[in-house]
């Protein structure tokens, strides 16, 4: 064999060869079934149809699905955005802030993900919430987002968070995220490719959250296809988590490391994700808190205090809708932000005979 | 930056348009040149020192070798120089580790080196030998231009896993660069997608299940390291062509052909024709540099068996600073030695159909990847000996796989017999079909996050 002759096939280890014309049919071939597959894709949704219906947990990840999930919504319905306090791991689906709410004021469906801190929330409503324009939205504001600089993302050391496909990827800078450039301009490229989040959705919800390779390998004896054209998760309708109160679990209290909210990374990713729906034509509702307060030391009271009225005050100047009830009775907390069953309740019934809800569904 | 990285898409997304509007401009090497350490300064930005030590002593060599009644010495300080770096980034470690086994017995241990193995150092420090090797023997007129030269050595396509281009070949294409048309983009593009397929869909796939029975082969039988030791094979030729193919591909895109670096290994019919075409730009600098100097096959068979002997033993230490790797270098200088009777016989050169033979060297070749993929002796020695003797439990090797291997192992075997096969595979909807096939396997269903290129730690 001599070095490189120019006259050599251009691939004799493998034999393909195109012609430009051929690559130009390759490539509009694969815009097209990359453009359709996502659209066309119908697949049943488990509990789908029950006002109940929460994300189920294994697909709390999946963005496509939740994209898709937000379009399905009636558009008179309220939708609720948030993180877990929202979504109710402590309670069932029909005990769900959510829930009650619907029970009692309005139908308010339940779009919140667990763990989507508000830089994964704003980064969720700019990528994934384009359904939900012009519709009524309550966004949960849970200031434990800004109990400590780990809480804040601005940590210096490296850790794992929850939903770092949705934060931002290159500006403004997240100390504690340390993918590589590539791994962050995958992300960018995946946010804006639904044929690549529908290539995540299928792993999510039919291969155990392994890529097909690795669940191949894992289940050498069971067919990748069948797999496929099995059912969705099923709805999470029961605690995912023991419904427990605080004190019952042993916690005590504490101070927390409450941050500046001048500087607050998770704060100014609140007030963007507001700002990019009320610019969609949002009418937006936000529910401060509540925070387990009772689990606060007086030091934390303080500083707790001080992110607590640093939001309301914003909120007021800006005109937002808002309401920040007092703190449920103790034994309603399940740690320092979760209500259970009896919580929840005791919100909604505060939440729904307020004036700015009453204002906001239009209630008379 | 690894070619299966959006980085590198962007990468090549800025560089390609540049590179094309440059290259018949006097900045086009220059370009190059900062192209290519951008790419390889991304792992590192140390590494550019090393590279450019190398490029500096290279380029002073032949031109003080030009001028020089002792031209000998100048190659001998090239050679100190490449194969210094080489040594002390790659092998000090084993080295130190070998003289303290020595040591033990006198209680004094030396200290382990703490250096990190630069990402193809071993190529690069190869590519540039044969430079002031080819120069020493007046086959090469000096590069007059440091900037070309430079970018020679660091050309980003081949740096980090080759193939190892010889400077006859590259730097006639730096200094008069071809025009590139809409057939090289083309034909760019279609390396880089079977490269692609082979890294991402196959090599990745086997190796979740090499990793998984060469982790822990105390844990499987027969079978399944039989089947691990079968997919460890197919693995590393997966991923060292499919390394290849892209970086040929994106080299043919900008113009520049490099040489073919595998061509079938696994059809080949015997030991000598495998190294034919595994590897090609090193089993060909091992031929050129080493083979031929120490006399190739003109001293009789027993000169002729040392040398491949030195050769194939020199060549398994390039792979890697471990005894595994000398003993895999080792079977094949024996395997070569025993099979070279047998090769040149007319019973078995005539008679025995050419599937046997392809067959066998394949059971030999695949068998000495065990030294080369098991993390320490013990393992290899485990592995062989578990392999005949345990049982035959289920493997629980995927049959998709197994499937997905042998189909393309009959489309080498198919197309490397260059009959009506071939033809067939040739044919267009064939052709479009395969690349859609391909793009459509990578974008649903392989995996997104790949591991790196086996051939890096080399």
């Amino acid at each position: 064999m001599t070095p490189s002759d120019p006259h050599q096939p251009p691939a004799p280890s493998n034999g393909l060869h195109l012609s430009p014309r051929e690559w130009c049919l390759v490539l509009a071939i694969t815009v097209v079934a990359c453009w359709l597959t996502p659209t066309l894709w119908t697949e049943e949704v488990p509990g789908g149809d029950s006002e109940h219906y929460r994300v189920p947990d294994p697909l709390n990840e999946d963005y496509w699905f939740f994209e898709r999930r937000t379009g399905e919504v009636p558009e008179d319905q309220v939708a609720a955005l948030g993180d877990s306090v929202v979504w109710g791991p402590h309670v069932a689906s029909v005990e769900t802030l959510p829930s009650h709410l619907s029970r009692r004021s309005v139908p308010v469906a339940n779009l919140s993900l667990q763990g989507a801190h508000p830089a994964a929330l704003a980064g969720l409503i700019e990528h994934f919430g384009g359904a939900l324009r012009d519709r009524r939205i309550v966004l949960h504001l849970n200031l434990l987002w800004m109990s400590s600089p780990r809480h804040d993302l601005r940590e210096d050391k490296e850790f794992a968070f929850n939903h770092p496909q949705l934060v931002p990827q290159f500006s403004p800078s997240i100390p504690c995220y340390r993918a590589t450039a590539s791994e962050r301009l995958g992300n960018v490229v995946r946010r804006n490719v639904p044929f690549l989040q529908w290539g995540k959705h299928l792993q999510q919800a039919y291969f155990d959250h392994l890529d097909v390779p690795s669940w191949i390998v894992e289940h050498p004896d069971r067919d990748p296809l069948a797999a496929l054209g099995g059912a969705l998760p099923g709805p999470s309708s029961r605690p995912t988590e023991e419904p427990v109160s605080w004190t019952e679990r042993g916690i005590r209290p504490q101070g927390f490391q409450w941050v500046d909210p001048e500087t607050s990374l998770q704060w100014a990713s609140f007030r963007r994700a507001l700002s990019l729906l009320r610019q969609r034509g949002n009418r937006v509702f936000v529910l401060v808190g509540p925070f387990n307060e009772h689990l606060l030391t007086v030091e934390g009271r303080i500083g707790y205090q001080r992110v607590k009225d640093a939001a309301v005050t914003w909120l007021e100047r800006e005109g937002v809708p808002f309401l920040a009830p007092r703190p449920l009775p103790s034994g309603m907390y399940a740690d320092a932000t979760h209500p259970l069953a009896d919580g929840y309740k005791s919100l909604a019934e505060t939440i729904a005979g307020s004036d700015p809800w009453r204002a906001f569904v239009g209630a008379p | 930056m690894l070619f299966h990285t959006w980085l590198f898409l962007v990468f090549i997304a800025i560089v390609l348009p540049v590179h094309l509007a440059l290259r018949r401009t006097r900045f086009s090497s220059a370009f190059l040149l900062l192209a290519s350490y951008v790419f390889y300064g991304a792992w590192n930005p140390l590494y550019l020192v090393l590279i450019l030590i190398s490029t500096v002593i290279d380029y002073q060599v032949v031109r003080f070798m030009e001028r020089s009644a002792h031209k000998k010495r100048w190659l001998v300080v090239s050679l100190c120089t490449n194969l210094g770096l080489l040594g002390f980034f790659k092998y000090a470690g084993f080295v130190t580790d070998n003289l303290n086994v020595l040591l033990r017995a006198t209680g004094y241990e030396l200290p382990q080196p703490d250096v990190l193995l630069p990402v193809g150092i071993s190529f690069f420090t190869f590519q540039s030998m044969s430079y002031t090797i080819d120069a020493y023997r007046g086959q090469l007129p000096p590069e007059r231009s440091f900037v070309r030269f430079a970018a020679f050595v660091s050309l980003f396509p081949q740096l980090v896993a080759g193939p190892i281009e010889r400077a006859k070949s590259l730097l006639p294409q730096l200094r008069s660069p071809a025009s590139v048309k809409g057939q090289d983009l083309a034909d760019g593009a279609s390396l880089f997608l079977v490269g692609l397929f082979k890294k991402v869909a196959l090599a990745d796939w086997l190796g979740i299940y090499v990793d998984q029975v060469y982790g822990s082969p105390e844990e499987y039988r027969s079978a399944a390291l039989m089947l691990a030791t079968f997919a460890f094979g197919w693995q590393i030729y997966f991923d060292f062509s499919g390394y290849t193919d892209m970086a040929r591909g994106v080299a043919r895109a900008m113009g520049f052909r490099l040489m073919v670096n595998f061509n079938n290994p696994y059809v080949a019919t015997d030991l000598g024709d495998f190294w034919n075409r595994w590897h090609i730009s090193l089993s060909t600098w091992f031929r050129d540099y080493v083979y031929i100097p120490l006399g190739g096959s003109r001293g009789g068979s027993t000169g002729t068996y040392r040398n491949i002997f030195v050769t194939m033993l020199l060549s398994g230490l390039w792979h890697g600073a471990a005894w595994g790797f000398v003993l895999w270098g080792a079977m094949h200088a024996v395997g070569r030695m025993l099979l070279r009777p047998l090769e040149r016989a007319p019973v078995y050169r005539d008679r025995v159909p050419r599937l046997v033979k392809q067959l066998l060297i394949f059971g030999f070749v695949t068998l000495t990847w065990v030294f080369f993929r098991a993390q320490t002796w013990a393992d290899s020695t485990l592995i062989f000996s578990r392999m005949f003797t345990s049982g035959w439990a289920d493997p629980r090797f995927p049959l998709t796989l197994l499937f997905l291997v042998l189909a393309v192992w009959a489309y080498q075997l198919v197309y490397s017999a260059d009959g009506r096969g071939r033809r067939l595979l040739d044919a267009q909807p064939v052709r479009i079909a395969l690349a859609l096939f391909m793009i459509g396997w990578l974008l649903v269903v392989a995996q997104p996050a790949s591991r790196p290129f086996i051939y890096f730690q080399f």
